[in-house]
């Protein structure tokens, strides 16, 4: 995927900077290079992939996969997916949800709005780590449309 | 006002006992002016019979001396005949006048005048009859031309004629009364009948005026009863509300503890990982020239993984005993599915997941049948029970096997007591209301758990509108009773 070339980035929406450095620290550990950019808040990650105008036109050019979290200051993750899911230019970005919610009506719900990967963040680290792992083996993996 | 039935049935019976009494009254005066009527009555027929009895004396008499001129004048038998009839028929009209005067003695004496009045005249009369028979018509003439005869005659008519008016004042009289009686009935009847008339308006009054009252305090009920309903359904409402708070809060606090949980965790981690380097790096033979080199060594060797090691049990616990609650509050969100289940059947199989330990461990679980069906959660009902059974078998005595008795104690209407027996080692009376606390645990704590189970069972049980109760003694055993009701009421 880096030797693309148009690089995928991985737009991380997460409020723990603790939580986002573990998933960088072990993204890079699975042997994923891309770059990342990190956002603590809904409003700015938002911003950055519908663009200033808000329409999401400067996605349609991106190859994006965003990592969110569903816990976050100023608005829900959910929002947020509901959101990429519903643009017209962003609706094809991977959204890989990682939380610490395990209830099965929010992964359901996720789900149902087209997230395409939901994890749940273990307290046990090796669990956590190991799913980090195995999504940078997702990373490898999956196809990232193509510009159009 | 409240309506009193006492002063109804009151007020009632004065108007029906006033009613009657007047009914009473009339029915006796009836009675009592019939018999005068009729007294009166016979009266008037006696004075017609003394006006008759009278008036055919009177005639007596005079065919007699009708008779006595005819034969006087004529000298014929034929004229004699009459005037032998009269004379024989006075005695007996005599006799009937006195008996149709018997009641009435104050005319006894006028009786007795009319008597001998005719007596004399008879006597008169048969004096010229003689007289004539003898020959002596001259004579005869001579007496009746005395005019003695005459004037017996003229006294026997005016006598009878005094009768007469005494007879026909007391028939006057008579029929007056009558008159005068007839008037009272019709008026006593009248007023008795007004009287009966307006008692009995008074009851139905008494009765309508009552029956409204009652309508109202219907009403009134009525609306007081939906204003119970209404605030029934209010505090209900917010205790809903309040419970949905409180398991919504229990969540979210929950999971927001996660959160830094995971870093805990994470970075304890993260250090074990950098740990090894050092390790690797104490392990240089190099190293040990540093002068801080066994402390240092010391440090990486023990005293860190030592901290790491209690950091890392004392965040795994906490992470059970968040699961925990996010648990119990997860279980209070969880939409109820009712159904039919026979509790024997239910029962049996509860019995049949634990049949193994129960074995190994040399015991038995009776299940006392028959058992009633009820409808309930299955799920939940399988949690509370299945809780029990591992508690009892878990907390049983050391030094003899557990025996498990299931059996159903009672069957009210509408609920089902179920009791769970045990002959285990019992729960202290201090800890018989800890037990059922989230956390906490009783005994001595050789076994595994975070002291949620029954905290659990409580939840699920008063979920189902049940309740639990137990009884124990230290070194005996255990009950716990479970009320379940019979038919599952969702509340929401």
């Amino acid at each position: 995927m880096t030797n693309s070339g148009d690089a995928v980035r991985i737009v991380m929406i997460e409020d723990d900077a603790g939580h986002a450095r573990l998933i960088e620290r072990n993204i890079r550990r699975a042997g994923v290079n891309n770059e990342i950019i990190p956002f603590t808040t809904g409003t700015d990650a938002l911003a950055y992939v519908f663009g200033s105008d808000g329409s999401g036109e400067v996605s349609s050019k991106r190859h994006l996969l965003v990592l969110l979290d569903l816990n976050l200051p100023d608005m829900t993750g959910v929002g947020i997916l509901e959101k990429i899911k519903a643009n017209e230019h962003t609706r094809r970005i991977p959204v890989v949800v990682l939380t610490t919610t395990d209830d099965e009506r929010e992964i359901k719900r996720c789900y149902d709005l087209g997230a395409n990967v939901y994890i749940t963040k273990p307290v046990d680290y090796d669990n956590f780590s190991n799913a980090i792992r195995q999504l940078g083996l997702f990373f490898s993996v999956i196809q990232v449309p193509e510009t159009q | 006002m409240p309506p009193d039935p006492q002063r109804l049935l009151r007020t009632t019976y004065a108007f029906g006992a006033a009613g009657f009494a007047a009914l009473l009254l009339l029915m006796i005066a009836s009675f009592w002016l019939a018999q005068r009527t009729q007294s009166t009555t016979e009266n008037v027929l006696k004075a017609r019979a003394q006006r008759t009895v009278l008036v055919r004396l009177l005639s007596t008499v005079q065919d007699a001396e009708t008779g006595q001129r005819g034969y006087l004048l004529t000298g014929e038998d034929r004229y004699l005949k009459p005037y032998e009839t009269a004379i024989s028929d006075i005695e007996p009209r005599l006799r009937d006048v006195r008996a149709a005067f018997k009641e009435n003695p104050e005319e006894g004496p006028a009786i007795e005048k009319i008597d001998e009045t005719i007596d004399q005249k008879l006597a008169e009369l048969a004096k010229t009859i003689s007289a004539f028979n003898a020959g002596k018509s001259s004579e005869a003439l001579e007496i009746v031309k005395s005019d003695h005869g005459k004037d017996l005659m003229d006294q026997i008519r005016v006598l009878i004629g005094e009768a007469f008016q005494h007879v026909d004042k007391k028939l006057s009289q008579g029929v007056e009364q009558q008159r005068i009686d007839a008037a009272a009935a019709r008026q006593f009847s009248l007023l008795a009948g007004t009287f009966i008339l307006l008692t009995a308006l008074g009851a139905i009054a008494t009765i309508v005026r009552y029956t409204r009252q009652l309508v109202s305090a219907r009403n009134e009920l009525q609306e007081l009863n939906t204003g119970l309903e209404n605030r029934v359904a209010e505090r209900t409402a917010d205790l809903k509300r309040a419970n949905e708070e409180i398991q919504r809060f229990a969540y979210i606090v929950s999971h927001d503890l996660r959160a830094p949980l995971v870093n805990v965790m994470g970075y304890t981690s993260e250090l074990e990982a950098s740990l090894e380097t050092l390790q690797a790096l104490t392990n240089d033979p190099q190293f040990h020239v540093l002068a801080t080199a066994e402390a240092a060594k010391a440090a990486v060797t023990t005293d860190l993984p030592e901290s790491i090691g209690f950091i890392r049990t004392s965040t795994q616990k906490m992470d059970g005993l968040i699961k925990a609650i996010l648990k119990l509050s997860r279980e209070g969100q969880r939409v109820l599915a009712p159904e039919r289940i026979n509790l024997a059947d239910f029962f049996d199989s509860v019995a049949d997941s634990v049949q193994h330990r129960v074995s190994s461990a040399g015991g038995e679980i009776r299940i006392v049948k028959p058992l009633a069906s009820i409808e309930g959660d299955r799920l939940a009902l399988e949690q509370i029970f299945g809780n029990l059974v591992d508690n009892a078998l878990k907390y049983r005595a050391k030094d003899r096997p557990p025996v498990i008795k299931i059996s159903q104690v009672s069957n009210r209407w509408g609920a089902v007591d179920i009791e769970v027996e045990d002959n285990g080692r019992g729960i202290g009376e201090e800890d018989r209301e800890r037990v059922f606390d989230l956390f906490r645990r009783a005994g001595p704590q050789d076994q595994q758990g975070e002291g949620i189970g029954l905290a659990h069972v409580r939840t699920l049980v008063r979920r189902l509108g049940g309740e639990i109760t137990m009884s124990s003694q230290l070194g005996r055993g255990t009950t716990f009773r479970v009320t379940l009701p019979s038919k599952l009421n969702i509340r929401g």
